[in-house]
């Protein structure tokens, strides 16, 4: 671990002098983080992306009841849902674990999301406000949580999605013990 | 509450007695002109004295419905509102979360010797949540601003008091800055305003049948269709260049910007009087924005980038339009740094380019191969391959202006980008007050190697993006503004 330079990060005036240090040596680029979501993962997204797609089924079956007058229509839209349904089961929840990662550093939040736009972001821990959980029904079902760490910037949040529950509660605490939450304005 | 003493509620000035049933009519005056048009044509007036009657009542009741009172305490002190005519309403403040102190004196107001005091905190910096008085009377506002702004380092002044010696003036309006007004819309959206008052008064009906119209109607016939439009064109456009400029004139003539220690002042309006403090601690840094006429005439705008004031809109002016060199050298004050604001940027190199030209060019070729599968099976007018020209040479200028903007530089302490040709803006932010990066690919950045850059921060707008770097400088931007990237544990080096 590089020697931390937390001194210089204080929150400080249009002119206050940043960091007057010596220039550090380029960097080149990023290591991924380490950490992949839950296993039951795959299987969260896969449900939570089917769902809209059955509900589309269901429409057409019942529009199909009462109304058979165009049947090629129903037919390229029957096979589009089907197109969607499995792409939202079989390829998206795969290729987004394989994307999906976090880590907690000594300094910072780092995480790596999305699937066909994919996006890491990186947040220093000692400008966190807000550690939030949460769980939806089906993250309930399946003993998953989502951690939103927030910061003063809209733009800046971190979400670290489909851990499993234990693994959340002891990153929460993890993080608001090094944040030390509410000591400085933060912004 | 209840261990604290209790501190009586306090009455803004009695002098809104006479303000608030004005404001009242004026609020409803399409229904005002509703009733008379309706009273006219019946011949019944009761209807507009029933307005009347109830506006003056509602703007009474409303002075007696507002109380506020101020709990001066530092640690835990907090400003409360209470008002609300039937859903009543109590806001509180605490003294510790105000950013800046803010205060507006419309005509009315002045002549009465008013202000509305507006106060506004980090986290809800948008207007219609905003914390006002309204109003309180102008020798108070220093001792209010005072108290409000107890933790904060700002000095103490009466709102009307030219700068003082000790002040540097940063800018003065100037006349010859009125060339740049016709260059916006706003007299054109005057006019669409005036209209939609006008049609939504119920006002249209009559004035479709009088004699004035008539005549105009008569005098249009003779002209014909593209003589009646030319007419109307122009009067259209010599209206609203007048408005335009009788608008920049009214809101900006008499602006001045100075710098009193750590605040930043600033004061315009001619009828409406307006007075911004910035506590120069949560200055950020500023953007410079140019919207194409207006950078073809060699003018620039300048908007402050501040924790606590929402970045875009009104509230984040510092400069309407006015010449760049002005505006160069404004923020080159506050930020310190001449290179930061005109220095020469880096730019992202050919894989941005060429994304630009495809980007523009896109639509333009596609809609030249339709033209042409066309002009080979039937006849198309010559004047739709002229349009076509016409489009494909403005969307190529339009992208060869886009990559000459695109361009960034970055140091320890401030990060500067650039981008745009529509809408151009140098965006230059102090790193300190970045508190996130964001790395965004999508399929096509990813197959061209390049990734929008994103910094996040409290102040201005909070998402500062940076498109298409080239992927293997993302990270060392990001770094070199940020000491915490550099020497995280991902870092490669």
């Amino acid at each position: 671990m590089p020697p931390c330079r937390s001194n210089s990060s204080q929150v400080g005036g249009i002119l206050d002098d940043v960091n007057n240090g010596e220039p550090s040596p380029k960097v080149l680029g990023m290591v991924d983080p380490a950490h992949p979501p839950s296993r039951r993962a795959p299987l969260r997204w896969a449900v939570g992306g089917v769902v809209p797609w059955l509900l589309l089924g269901v429409g057409q079956l019942v529009w199909v009841r009462f109304d058979q007058r165009l049947p090629w229509l129903h037919i390229v839209i029957a096979v589009g849902t089907v197109l969607g349904a499995t792409i939202s089961v079989a390829v998206v929840p795969l290729w987004r674990y394989r994307v999906h990662r976090w880590e907690i550093g000594p300094q910072a939040v780092y995480t790596r999301t999305g699937w066909l736009v994919q996006e890491r972001r990186i947040a220093p821990i000692s400008r966190v406000q807000t550690v939030d959980t949460h769980r939806g029904p089906l993250d309930r079902l399946l003993g998953l949580a989502n951690v939103t760490v927030t910061t003063a910037s809209s733009a800046g949040a971190v979400h670290i999605a489909a851990l499993d529950v234990a693994v959340a509660d002891h990153l929460v605490a993890q993080l608001t013990d090094i944040a030390a939450i509410g000591g400085e304005d933060a912004t | 509450m209840t261990a604290r003493p209790e501190i009586a509620w306090q009455r803004l000035s009695p002098r809104m007695l006479l303000v608030h049933p004005v404001h009242e009519l004026l609020r409803e005056l399409p229904l005002l002109i509703g009733g008379l048009v309706l009273g006219s044509t019946t011949g019944n007036q009761s209807w507009t004295v029933a307005v009347l009657a109830l506006s003056v009542v509602v703007g009474v009741a409303r002075w007696f419905t507002t109380s506020y009172r101020i709990e001066a305490d530092p640690e835990s002190g907090q400003v409360q509102l209470r008002a609300g005519l039937l859903q009543r309403k109590v806001l509180s403040v605490p003294l510790n979360r105000i950013r800046s102190v803010q205060t507006d004196a419309r005509l009315l107001h002045r002549l009465l010797g008013l202000a509305v005091l507006r106060v506004s905190t980090g986290q809800e910096a948008r207007a219609e949540h905003g914390f006002e008085l309204d109003a309180v009377r102008v020798d108070q506002v220093p001792r209010l601003r005072a108290i409000l702004l107890a933790e904060s380092p700002q000095p103490a002044e009466a709102p009307t008091a030219e700068p003082e010696a000790s002040s540097t003036v940063l800018a003065r309006w100037q006349p010859s800055w009125l060339r740049y007004a016709p260059l916006s819309l706003s007299g054109l959206l005057t006019m669409a305003a005036a209209a939609g008052v006008v049609y939504q008064s119920g006002a249209f009906g009559p004035l479709q049948h009088s004699r004035l119209v008539k005549s105009w109607l008569d005098a249009a016939e003779r002209l014909g269709v593209a003589g009646t439009v030319a007419v109307i064109a122009a009067v259209v456009l010599v209206a609203s260049v007048v408005l335009a400029v009788l608008r920049s004139l009214l809101t900006y003539g008499n602006l001045v910007l100075w710098r009193a220690a750590d605040a930043l002042h600033l004061r315009h309006g001619l009828l409406r009087l307006r007075e911004r403090t910035y506590d120069m601690s949560r200055l950020r840094g500023g953007t410079l924005r140019q919207p194409l006429l207006v950078r073809i005439f060699g003018g620039a705008r300048l908007d402050a980038v501040m924790t606590g004031v929402h970045g875009a809109g009104e509230s984040s002016v510092l400069l309407p339009p006015c010449p760049v060199s002005t505006a160069e050298s404004v923020l080159a004050g506050l930020v310190g740094d001449r290179d930061v604001v005109t220095g020469p940027l880096r730019g992202h190199g050919r894989r941005a380019a060429s994304r630009r030209w495809t980007r523009a060019l896109g639509f333009p070729v596609l809609a030249g191969a339709v033209l042409a599968v066309f002009t080979l099976t039937s006849v198309v007018p010559l004047w739709l391959w002229t349009a076509w020209v016409a489009v494909t040479a403005w969307c190529a200028l339009l992208a060869a202006d886009r990559i000459g903007a695109l361009g960034h530089r970055v140091d320890s302490r401030w990060l500067v980008m650039r981008a745009g040709s529509w809408e151009r803006r140098r965006d230059c932010l102090a790193t300190a007050g970045i508190i996130g990066w964001t790395v965004r690919q999508s399929p096509f950045q990813r197959r061209a190697g390049v990734a929008t850059l994103v910094a996040a921060t409290a102040a201005g707008v909070k998402r500062y993006p940076l498109i298409d770097v080239p992927e293997d400088q993302a990270w060392a931007v990001a770094a070199q503004a940020s000491p915490w990237v550099a020497d995280s544990m991902w870092a490669r080096r």
